[in-house]
């Protein structure tokens, strides 16, 4: 709360054509026209049985495949000529902020961590493991307040899960545990 | 209209003990999500979908009929307490609400937005039980080239209207539709883009997807470039209502409700429109229109009114003709077709008890709103204090274990971290959500009314324009979007010149890390 600034939360109301061609911004629609182009190809491999003078299973293939050339080819001759995509705004987004990657590779090594454990040591352990994980790689400080958060909050889904709702979720070690193990 | 023995009939269940209960879980979850920054109505219902696993369709509906007024009625108490610009349809709430707040009238703030709400919520159900049983009625008439048409209305209103630029929310639109596309095709049982795995065999599950794009996806978002620092609240001071707070809102109560239902009832952008709109309204009829931006009643009560008003609009083409209008819209469907049942003209005759009973929990909600949002907003309060660490970890968390409690799958984990990463690049490049959502739920069902409808004609196009409600639908395609294109810039420009007048008055703490 030390400076005071003017509302640089908020940006311009027209598409800023000041900045050039971003590579960064490129990708994602030149990825839609390659999508685009991977779904008209595959869209002619589809088998068609039997009745001709219908329409079958390729039509709208072909024609989502052309919607997303067209709109991929679009957005990229868009920012060819400076009109740039707004970042979408939140209440806890500081939109003027650079991307912060060490955050964002933190949390995916956290999900790795659970797609790899959570059918070996089962839904409480590993979706503690996560969310201790995540909140650490987020900020959250000591250690182990997100660990033991992540205990409880692991121990709550997996009794609500597999006890109340009976829908199945590993109990890891607890197999055979009432109440964790449905 | 006329008959309301099945509405009565719809209350005798609503207002069964263990259906209160579950309409109480509804609005108090859902008013929880919308006071929560990072969380959306459509965030929720799609986490809670594996619940209509277990849950009988009644109670999962009057749950999720709660979820849906609830987060409506939260989103208001961010805007008016939490000192940052937020979601778009919270902006215009945000603009004159902070202001109050900080002006040593919050209290006035919330009360407005809340019997606005009320108010709003309340028209908006009248009008949906009066409209949508005549609506159903001739919707049963429509043929398959008119559903055609409605879903094409749908499909480009919604992507041009959201979003950075028209091509943006088309694209976003295309992802959604090539995701629909995944699986066996229903008409000729042809696999199509599963790449040969069984896994896709039956398609992508619209939960990993909504809730990869929408709870992963903005986690990740938020993540990498999240507001650090004391979250900037700002207290609730001042009387609840005075005599002159309520004169001065009730108007706009009634003509926020007046913009916002037909708003949302069409395909043009949902609540956000609404808001805008109303706020324009209020401005123009003002004698204070100096006091707009820096805290006018008004501005709080006329566009609150419209978002609650809007809400239940949207109810009226997703119950009478299966369209949805909004990306929450989009995921109550697919809890219906969980249940195999599609919303339709239909479903007043086939599912009557379980329509009628949610719309009568839709009054029950409304009021038990009322009841948690006045006297209890203390407690809101407090979850806005959630540190933001755990905040964003417990979404991932829940999202995580909505999409592995399908099917005890680790390949949907890694779909849905997927999708987050899609969900994630949209938002830095300003590409909407709603669109591809709307696509993946809506694409499999427009292609299956086309290809029934060139069916019937033998392959003959001119059957899709065959009929005078389609053209009509084709020509209101190009009225909506240039109506709707001019109310959004004017909107928003008005909003912004207003926001900047009152910058003095609104400082965010930005830059103190």
């Amino acid at each position: 709360m030390s400076s005071r600034e003017p509302a640089t939360g908020r940006p311009p109301t027209t598409d800023a054509p000041s900045r050039g061609w971003s590579w960064a911004e490129a990708a994602l629609p030149a990825a839609l026209v390659a999508l685009g182009v991977f779904t008209i190809i595959e869209a002619g491999k589809i088998v068609v049985p039997g009745s001709s003078n219908t329409v079958g299973p390729q039509a709208f293939p072909y024609a989502v495949g052309f919607l997303l050339v067209g709109t991929g080819a679009a957005v990229l001759v868009g920012i060819s000529r400076g009109i740039h995509g707004r970042a979408e705004e939140g209440e806890d987004v500081d939109i003027t902020l650079g991307t912060d990657w060490i955050t964002v590779a933190k949390l995916t090594g956290s999900f790795f961590a659970l797609v790899v454990l959570v059918d070996r040591i089962g839904w409480l352990l590993a979706s503690a493991l996560f969310f201790a994980g995540a909140a650490w790689s987020l900020g959250a400080r000591p250690w182990w307040r997100p660990i033991a958060i992540g205990l409880v909050l692991g121990l709550v889904t997996q009794v609500v899960f597999t006890y109340w709702l009976s829908v199945y979720l590993p109990p890891g070690p607890f197999e055979g545990v009432p109440f964790l193990d449905g | 209209m006329g008959d309301f023995g099945p509405l009565l009939d719809g209350f005798a269940t609503a207002l069964q003990p263990t259906y209160l209960l579950y309409a109480l879980i509804g609005v108090t979850l859902g008013t929880a999500v919308g006071v929560l920054p990072g969380i959306g109505p459509a965030m929720t219902v799609a986490l809670l979908l594996p619940l209509t696993y277990t849950l009988e369709p009644t109670a999962a509906f009057i749950m999720f009929a709660g979820i849906y007024y609830g987060g409506m009625y939260g989103g208001s108490t961010t805007s008016i307490l939490l000192n940052t610009p937020g979601e778009s349809a919270s902006i215009i709430t945000a603009l004159d609400g902070n202001a109050m707040a900080k002006a040593g009238r919050g209290a006035a703030a919330l009360a407005t937005a809340a019997i606005g709400s009320f108010v709003a919520g309340t028209i908006g159900t009248i009008l949906l039980t009066v409209l949508a049983p005549s609506i159903a009625d001739l919707a049963v008439q429509l043929g398959p080239a008119d559903y055609v048409a409605l879903m094409v209305v749908a499909f480009l209103t919604v992507s041009a209207m959201l979003g950075s630029s028209p091509s943006r929310g088309l694209a976003s639109l295309g992802i959604g539709l090539f995701l629909g596309l995944i699986g066996t095709d229903t008409l000729t049982g042809q696999q199509r883009f599963t790449f040969g795995a069984p896994a896709l065999a039956d398609g992508i599950e619209v939960v990993v997807v909504a809730v990869g794009v929408f709870a992963v996806g903005e986690a990740l978002y938020v993540a990498s470039r999240m507001r650090h620092g004391a979250i900037p609240l700002v207290p609730i001071t001042g009387r609840w209502m005075t005599r002159d707070d309520l004169r001065r809102s009730w108007k706009p109560w009634f003509r926020g409700t007046a913009v916002g239902f037909p708003v949302g009832t069409i395909p043009a952008g949902g609540a956000d429109v609404a808001t805008f709109l109303s706020y324009s309204v209020e401005r123009r009829l003002s004698r204070r229109k100096h006091e707009f931006g820096k805290g006018a009643i008004e501005g709080v009560a006329g566009p609150e009114a419209a978002n609650n008003a809007a809400a239940a609009g949207v109810l009226v083409p997703l119950l009478t003709l299966g369209l949805p209008t909004s990306a929450t819209a989009a995921i109550i469907i697919a809890a219906f077709q969980s249940y195999g049942i599609r919303p339709g003209p239909l479903l007043f005759q086939n599912e009557a008890p379980l329509v009628w009973a949610l719309i009568a929990s839709l009054y029950v909600g409304n009021v038990l709103l009322l009841v948690l949002n006045l006297p209890l907003v203390g407690i809101w309060v407090k979850l806005l204090q959630i540190p933001r660490p755990y905040l964003y970890a417990g979404i991932l968390t829940f999202a995580a274990l909505g999409s592995y409690s399908i099917g005890a799958s680790t390949t949907d984990l890694v779909m849905l971290f997927a999708l987050g990463l899609i969900g994630w690049a949209m938002r830095v490049f300003g590409f909407p959500i709603a669109p591809a959502v709307i696509g993946l739920i809506l694409g499999p069902i427009a292609e299956e009314q086309l290809r029934r409808t060139l069916a019937i004609s033998q392959g003959d196009p001119v059957a899709l324009v065959d009929s005078p409600f389609a053209i009509a639908a084709y020509a209101s395609i190009i009225v909506l979007m240039t109506l709707g294109l001019v109310i959004k810039r004017r909107a928003r420009t008005e909003a912004e010149l207003t926001a900047q007048a009152a910058t003095p008055a609104r400082e965010p703490s930005v830059g103190s890390g």
